[in-house]
C-alpha cells in the first residue's frame, strides 16, 4: 500500500489516522493548520479525497463528511478515504467565505488551485492542500453550500470521455436530481476543475445554506449519498441505490445583484422559472418596494440569495440552463 | 395637529412621513443616519414607538415593522406610529450585532440607553435615539430575534403600578405564549427598561433568528400581532383577539457556553428541560464526539444556539424559569 504522509497524518497500512496539515502561519506566528483524517481499508481499492469548508462559512459540508467518517470501518472499506473537512479554517472561525487574514485580491480558495508556494496567503493554502491531493486522489468530492437551507444540486467534471463517464457515475450515485455536467472552461482554479484536468474525476455537492442554514436531515441524507458513491466505486459493500433520472443542464448562469437593499426571495431552489420571472423583491429602509429582481434566464433555480440585506454585486441567483432529463 | 419632527421626518397632519435621524458620523465624515417612518392617524390618540435592529443582525423585526406599516391607513388610525426599523444601521450593513465602528467596550446598543451625548459611538447613538423616544413615545415595542427560526417569546417591563399593567396588556395583546414579566432589575440599559422607568409601557418581542433565519410567515404573523396590540391600545378599530393563557416565568436564565467547537443543538424552542438535560453535542475537527452541553436550569427553552460552530462565551441557551400558565 502506498504510504500516506499528509502533515502529521501517516498511514502505511489499514487503519485510521487523524492529524493536522499546516497550510500557513497566523499573524502571531502560530501555525495555520487544518484537520486531516485518513481511513484505509484492509482490502485495496481507490482513494477518494474529500473537501469541506473550502469556503469557510459553508459548514454543512464538514458535518456531512464527519458523519460519513464515523460510519466507515477499515474492516469493511476497500481503498482509502482522505478527508479535509475544514479547509479554510480561519474563514470557518469567523463565519466568512474567505480568510480574514487574506489582505490581497483573490481570497476565494476555490479559485486559487493548484496554488503557489510563494503566493498570497490563499494561494499558499491552496498549494499546501493541492500538492497532496494530486499525489493521492483517484476520485474527488467537494462539499459546498449555497445560501438557503433548501439548496440541493451537484456538478461533476470532466463531462466527456472515459473520465467523464466516471465522474458521471459518481454524480448518479450521489443522485441529486439537479446536476450539471461541468465544462472544463468554467470554475477555473477550483479544486474540481484543476483535479479534472489532471485526470481525477470529481463531484461538487451543494447541500444546504451558509452558516447555520442547514438541517440535520440534510447532513444525514448527504452522508448516506456519499456512502452510495463509495458503493458505486466498489469501496463499500451493498447494492448501489439507483436515484433514477436526473436533470442535466448545459451550464449554469451566475447572476449578480445590480442593486442592494432589503431583499426577500420570491422563488425556492428547484423551481422552474422563465426569463423575466420575479426571483426576489428589494425594499428600501422605509419598507417601500423599490425593485422586483427578474431572472435574465429560463431554467431551474439552483441557488437564491437569502438576504435579508445585501449590497449590489452579491450573487442574486444561480440558474441551471436548458434542463433535460438524463 | 401639532408639528411632529424626528430628524428629517416631518409630519404636519394625518398621513405618512419618512426621513432620517442622524445618530452619529462615519469615519469619512458622512452622517450615520437611520430611517424614521411616522404614520399620523386621522384621529388623536397615543404614540406607539417601534424599534427594530437595535442589534444589527436581528433583521426580522425590520420586516415585521415594514409589513405592519404597509397595512395601515391614516384614516383608520387614532394616534401616531413612529418606527425606527434599523437602529444600529452600520451593524446591519455588516450582519453583526454591534457596530463595526465601535472601538471600545460596550457596543451593545440595547445596554446603553438612555445614552450619553459625549460618550462612545454607541452611547451617542443611544442618546440621539432615546432623546426622541422620551419626548414622543407613549408605548414602546422593541423587535428582536434570538438565534433560530423557531424563536417566539416576549418580555414586558414588569414595573410596579400602571406602567407594569399597561406593559402586561400589550404583551397579552401580542400574545406570544412564552412571556416573561421582566423584573425591573434585569436588562439595565435596554430601551425597554429605560423607557419603562421613565413611564413608558414597553414590550420586547423575540421572533425568529439572526440574519435570514426567519420566514415570510413569521413576518406576517408578527405584523398581525402588532396590529392586535394597536387594537388593544384603541389605535385601530376592531375586536382585540384573545390569545388565551400564556406561560409566565419568574425570570430567564442567560447561559453562556463554557467551551467552543463544532456544535449541533439537541433541543428546540418550547422544549421543557430539567437540570442536566442535553442541550446539544460538541464535535472536534475530526468529527469525533467531544462532549455535551447540559442545561444548568429547569424550565422552557426560549432560545438555543444552533451552532454550527461556537466560541466559548457565546450565548448557549435562554431558559424561562418557573413556568406557570396565566
Amino acid at each position: 500500500m502506498k504510504k500516506i504522509s499528509i502533515g502529521t497524518v501517516t498511514l502505511a497500512e489499514a487503519g485510521v489516522a487523524k492529524g493536522m496539515l499546516q497550510v500557513g502561519y497566523l499573524p502571531e506566528g502560530y501555525p495555520m493548520e487544518i484537520p486531516v483524517i485518513a481511513i484505509r481499508g484492509h482490502e485495496p481499492g481507490p482513494t477518494v479525497w474529500l473537501h469541506g469548508c473550502v469556503h469557510g462559512n459553508e459548514y454543512c459540508g464538514a458535518f456531512i463528511i464527519h458523519r460519513l467518517l464515523r460510519a466507515l470501518d477499515p474492516k469493511v472499506l476497500k481503498g482509502t478515504v482522505i478527508a479535509l473537512p475544514v479547509l479554510n479554517i480561519t474563514g470557518f472561525q469567523r463565519n466568512q467565505r474567505m480568510s480574514p487574514f487574506e489582505g490581497y485580491n483573490g481570497g476565494d480558495l476555490n479559485r486559487c488551485f493548484p496554488g503557489k508556494p510563494d503566493g498570497t496567503l490563499t494561494e499558499q493554502m491552496a498549494y499546501q492542500i493541492f500538492r497532496h491531493l494530486r499525489e493521492h486522489a483517484d476520485y474527488f468530492v467537494d462539499m459546498h453550500t449555497a445560501f438557503t437551507a433548501d439548496t440541493r444540486w451537484a456538478l461533476f467534471a470532466p463531462r466527456d470521455g472515459e473520465l467523464g463517464g466516471k465522474a458521471e457515475a459518481m454524480a448518479r450515485a450521489f443522485g441529486f436530481a439537479n446536476t450539471l455536467p461541468t465544462p472544463l472552461d468554467i470554475l477555473g482554479g477550483s479544486a474540481l476543475i484543476e483535479a479534472a484536468k489532471l485526470g481525477i474525476p470529481g463531484l461538487i455537492v451543494e447541500a444546504g445554506g451558509v452558516g447555520a442554514g442547514f438541517a440535520p436531515e440534510t447532513v444525514a441524507d448527504a452522508a448516506e449519498r456519499l456512502q452510495n458513491v463509495l458503493r458505486r466505486l466498489g469501496m463499500l459493500p451493498g447494492a448501489v441505490k439507483d436515484h433514477g433520472k436526473l436533470t442535466f443542464f448545459s451550464n449554469f448562469a451566475w447572476c449578480n445583484a445590480t442593486r442592494g437593499g432589503l431583499f426577500r426571495a420570491a422563488v425556492k431552489t428547484g423551481q422552474r422559472i422563465a426569463k423575466g420571472d420575479i426571483v426576489g423583491r428589494y425594499y428600501d429602509v422605509h419598507g417601500d418596494l423599490v425593485e422586483e429582481a427578474k431572472s435574465p434566464h429560463a431554467g431551474i433555480v439552483l441557488a437564491i440569495a437569502g438576504g435579508p440585506v445585501m449590497p449590489n454585486g452579491e450573487i442574486l441567483v444561480h440558474v441551471g440552463l436548458d434542463p433535460r432529463a438524463a | 395637529m401639532d408639528l411632529l419632527e424626528i430628524g428629517s421626518a416631518v409630519s404636519r397632519g394625518p398621513g405618512l412621513s419618512k426621513g432620517y435621524l442622524k445618530t452619529g458620523e462615519l469615519p469619512d465624515g458622512r452622517p450615520m443616519q437611520i430611517p424614521v417612518i411616522i404614520l399620523r392617524g386621522a384621529r388623536s390618540g397615543p404614540t406607539l414607538w417601534l424599534h427594530g435592529c437595535v442589534h444589527g443582525n436581528e433583521f426580522c423585526g425590520a420586516f415585521i415593522i415594514h409589513e405592519c406599516l404597509r397595512s395601515l391607513q391614516a384614516g383608520d388610525l387614532a394616534g401616531t406610529v413612529v418606527a425606527l426599523p434599523l437602529l444600529n444601521i452600520t451593524a446591519s450593513e455588516r450582519n453583526q450585532r454591534m457596530s463595526p465602528y465601535e472601538g471600545y467596550n460596550g457596543g451593545d446598543l440595547n445596554r446603553n440607553f438612555p445614552g450619553n451625548a459625549t460618550g462612545t459611538l454607541t452611547q451617542q447613538m443611544a442618546h440621539h435615539i432615546y432623546d426622541q423616544l422620551k419626548r414622543h413615545a407613549d408605548y414602546l415595542v422593541d423587535f428582536h430575534t434570538a438565534m433560530t427560526v423557531d424563536v417566539h417569546w416576549a418580555l414586558y417591563a414588569n414595573m410596579p403600578g400602571i406602567v407594569g399593567e399597561k406593559s402586561e396588556g400589550m404583551a397579552r395583546a401580542f400574545g406570544f405564549k412564552s412571556t416573561l414579566p421582566a423584573p425591573p432589575d434585569i436588562l439595565a440599559g435596554s430601551a425597554m427598561m429605560t423607557a419603562a422607568k421613565d413611564g413608558v409601557p414597553s414590550l420586547i418581542v423575540e421572533a425568529g433568528g439572526k440574519g435570514h433565519a426567519f420566514t415570510d410567515e413569521i413576518v406576517a404573523d408578527g405584523a398581525e400581532r402588532l396590529r392586535n396590540v394597536m387594537r388593544h391600545l384603541e389605535m385601530l378599530p376592531g375586536a382585540v383577539r384573545d390569545y388565551g393563557k400564556l406561560w409566565y416565568f419568574s425570570n430567564f436564565a442567560w447561559v453562556h457556553a463554557s467551551r467552543g467547537g463544532l456544535f449541533q443543538r439537541a433541543v428546540r424552542c418550547d422544549d421543557r428541560v430539567e437540570v442536566g438535560t442535553v442541550l446539544g453535542h460538541y464535535y472536534d475537527l475530526y468529527g469525533d464526539p467531544a462532549g455535551e452541553a447540559l442545561s444548568p436550569n429547569a424550565g422552557i427553552v426560549l432560545a438555543i444556539h444552533p451552532g454550527p460552530v461556537m466560541a466559548s462565551g457565546e450565548t448557549l441557551v435562554h431558559i424561562g424559569l418557573d413556568p406557570r400558565e396565566v
